[in-house]
């Protein structure tokens, strides 16, 4: 009973995103016209933790462009290792259709003898929608970042390696990373290059802005790698200039005083035309005079 | 050629020209006298009621009146620096045009400042623009401006009409009244066209006809800056100021084309103000529509492309609630007279004078649709308003006042061609001196 309780709220909600978002088509609308998109990745992050997430979308078989979250939907996380499955956790996708499971770096998975975690992320089905699941194997990778000033050069140095199971580092080769820098709504791409004997190195440029103290976030970022998934690493130097904001204009239409060079070059021409004037008229005069004399020895 | 036989001829012709009185003439100055005094009512109403009875508004604080400052400035800056531009022809053709041009340089700026004052809702407060100027507004630039023009635009006035005031002075008739006479005697200030006495007044003139040609583009640039300094969509623009200029001369050239014709009919001066002229004037008007066609269009084309909502409000209203005021301005008053100007054979007397009217109507319209549309298109969105506070409509104080304005020109512009040939006799005797010359092979120094 709880059971069918359970997917017909799920269903329901399923109809709820549909109608909401496309209330002229409501009526026709139902799950069998979309196609489920149940995408499965993780994230090393920052601190280390391991974040399991999954993005759980319907797309319109007829038209690509609709897409629609499935929301309330509850996503199970196993660790898998040959036949035994170990549930990690299970969390409800969003109204944005993510369900996400976050593991601290403390927490140990079950891996094989190579190191490599097997990662299941599934989805059990409802009358409506079928039953989804997807699959993952990453290796546990460390990714270090060292943010170094050396004769006056900032240095952004990476290093990449795994562990064995007697906890010796394996410097990684030709794994591609990203180097960042966090800005106001996305991350700004400084440099792209490969880890290669486990290390990466690269010159900080200067006048990256940062906040109001000059503190910049910078990021190396591991994107979806074949054997390591996502690795993020992130940390937090004075190494930013401070964009000050651009101070008003001292002089405008409406303050209280014009600029100098106003008052000097409007009174230098109006004074040029004015001289003109005076120059005419003192003609005038003299034209006048010229002819007062003229009158004279007429008569 | 006897040069005094020749003085009198012409004083004769054109004093008894001068003094002669029609019936016409009477009802013209008659009927104009009353359109002045109507005008003079509605500005009684308007300073003891205030601005209520007219249809300006809280949004819409400039109407009519503000078309007619910049319409006539326009012509009066147009006519200042064509008629310094002639001053440097020594062709003798000039002579025939230049007065009127003279003539209208000096009333349209007495005329178009008064329709300013028309728009101050406190003239009780008048005196405080002087009282308390703000250096850097280009309202009390506008005004040191127009007032320097206006100064200078005189003593050009007056400088051009010496000549003629002593060729009056020494062979007016006894017909002639001893008030008229003494007048003349008094303006002639003792000069006697001697050689040295030609030098000198042929020099300043020169001086105050580069000064009016520069003072012309200033001040007309300055009046263009008291609408793009601001932000308002249709206004804020960088090509403003030249835009301005060209449109002035445009409507300027248009006017002179007009009172030449009018001249030319009702005076009998077809041999001065010959065929010659009006084509020449024709083609001016043609580069000039041309050029003002072209500014248009790169105005309202930039603003049409720009992402600004303000812009795209406004010329949705400018198509919309404007569409025929747009058409006629914008379209009808380049298109037509470059289309009748551009073909030869419709360039005769009747068509060019034609063309000049519809660019002239044209250009008042264009004044029209660049003051009170974007008045009527504020950034914000008025709300809980009467409709008349957001929508002008110029009310019957307004249509009298303008056409008080209008008829003082013409008014003032009949009385001065009472009292003085609107043909230069000095000029007339120069070309005619040039061609007697030109027979002769002589070098004729002009000037």
């Amino acid at each position: 009973m709880k059971s069918y309780l359970y997917k017909c709220a799920l269903i329901t909600s399923f109809i709820a995103v549909l109608s909401l978002v496309n209330t002229s088509i409501a009526q026709e609308t139902d799950a069998s016209d979309y196609r489920m998109l149940f995408k499965f990745h993780t994230v090393k992050q920052s601190d280390n933790s391991r974040l399991l997430e999954v993005s759980f979308i319907g797309m319109n078989k007829k038209n690509k462009k609709d897409k629609l979250p499935v929301y309330d939907a509850e996503i199970k996380f196993f660790n898998r290792l040959d036949e035994q499955e170990v549930l990690l956790g299970a969390s409800k996708t969003s109204k944005e259709g993510i369900a996400q499971l976050s593991f601290k770096e403390d927490h140990s998975f079950i891996t094989d003898t190579d190191g490599t975690i097997n990662f299941i992320a599934r989805f059990e089905g409802t009358d409506g929608i079928d039953e989804q699941e997807e699959e993952l194997r990453v290796k546990d990778l460390h990714l270090e970042l060292n943010l170094k000033e050396v004769d006056s050069t900032r240095l952004v140095q990476v290093y990449a390696f795994t562990k064995d199971s007697l906890g010796n580092k394996n410097p990684v080769s030709e794994t591609d990373v990203v180097i960042s820098v966090g800005s106001m709504l996305a991350k700004m791409k400084l440099e792209e290059s490969t880890i290669e004997d486990g290390t990466f190195e690269f010159e900080f440029p200067e006048g990256i802005p940062g906040d109001v103290d000059g503190n910049v976030s910078i990021y190396s970022i591991i994107e979806d790698h074949d054997d390591f998934g996502n690795v993020t690493k992130m940390k937090t130097i004075n190494w930013g200039i401070l964009n000050k904001q651009p101070k008003e204009h001292a002089n405008m239409l409406w303050t209280h005083a014009a600029p100098l060079w106003m008052y000097i070059v409007l009174t230098i021409m109006l004074v040029g035309v004015w001289v003109n004037y005076v120059y005419t008229i003192f003609h005038l005069i003299k034209l006048k005079k010229e002819g007062d004399i003229i009158n004279l020895e007429t008569r | 050629m006897n040069v005094d036989i020749r003085k009198r001829e012409l004083v004769h012709e054109f004093l008894s020209s001068l003094r002669k009185t029609s019936s016409l003439s009477t009802i013209w100055i008659g009927v104009l006298i009353a359109i002045i005094l109507v005008g003079l009512t509605a500005f009684v109403l308007q300073f003891l009621k205030g601005h209520e009875i007219t249809g300006m508004r809280d949004n819409v604080v400039w109407g009519i009146y503000i078309i007619n400052f910049i319409f006539f400035v326009g012509i009066s800056y147009s006519g200042a620096f064509i008629s310094g531009i002639l001053h440097f022809f020594n062709n003798p053709w000039k002579n025939s045009v230049s007065r009127i041009v003279e003539i209208m340089t000096v009333l349209s700026l007495v005329v178009g400042p008064i329709f300013i004052l028309l728009c101050i809702g406190r003239l009780d407060r008048l005196h405080y623009l002087f009282l308390y100027p703000r250096i850097q507004s280009p309202i009390t630039w506008d005004i040191i401006a127009i007032m320097t023009d206006l100064f200078g635009c005189f003593i050009y006035l007056y400088l051009t009409f010496i000549p003629d005031f002593a060729i009056l002075r020494d062979h007016s008739d006894e017909q002639t009244p001893k008030w008229r006479k003494k007048i003349y005697k008094f303006l002639a200030i003792n000069y006697h066209d001697t050689p040295s006495q030609h030098k000198r007044l042929h020099k300043i003139i020169g001086i105050m006809s580069t000064m009016i040609i520069a003072m012309a583009i200033v001040a007309y640039t300055v009046l263009a800056w008291i609408f793009s300094l601001t932000l308002q969509p249709g206004w804020n623009s960088t090509i403003f100021a030249p835009y301005f200029i060209i449109a002035g001369l445009y409507s300027g050239v248009g006017v002179i084309i007009i009172s030449m014709y009018l001249i030319r009919k009702y005076l009998k001066l077809e041999q001065y103000i010959r065929k010659i002229h009006f084509i020449g004037a024709g083609i001016v008007l043609l580069i000039l529509s041309l050029l003002f066609g072209y500014f248009t269009f790169a105005e309202y084309f930039s603003r049409w492309f720009s992402h600004s909502s303000g812009n795209h409000l406004l010329l949705e209203t400018l198509f919309t609630k404007y569409f025929w005021e747009f058409i006629l301005a914008n379209y009808m008053g380049v298109l037509i007279p470059i289309f009748i100007l551009s073909i030869k054979k419709l360039r005769t007397i009747k068509l060019i004078t034609i063309s000049a009217v519809i660019a002239v109507a044209g250009l008042w319209l264009n004044r029209y649709l660049i003051v009170i549309p974007t008045l009527e298109t504020p950034f914000l969105p008025i709300q809980d308003t009467r409709e008349e506070f957001i929508h002008y409509t110029a009310t019957w104080v307004e249509w009298s006042l303008s056409l008080a304005g209008i008829a003082a020109f013409f008014l003032f512009f009949t009385l001065i061609m009472k009292f003085i040939p609107i043909i230069p006799i000095s000029g007339i005797i120069k070309g005619e001196k040039m061609i007697e010359n030109k027979k002769k092979g002589k070098k004729t120094i002009f000037e």
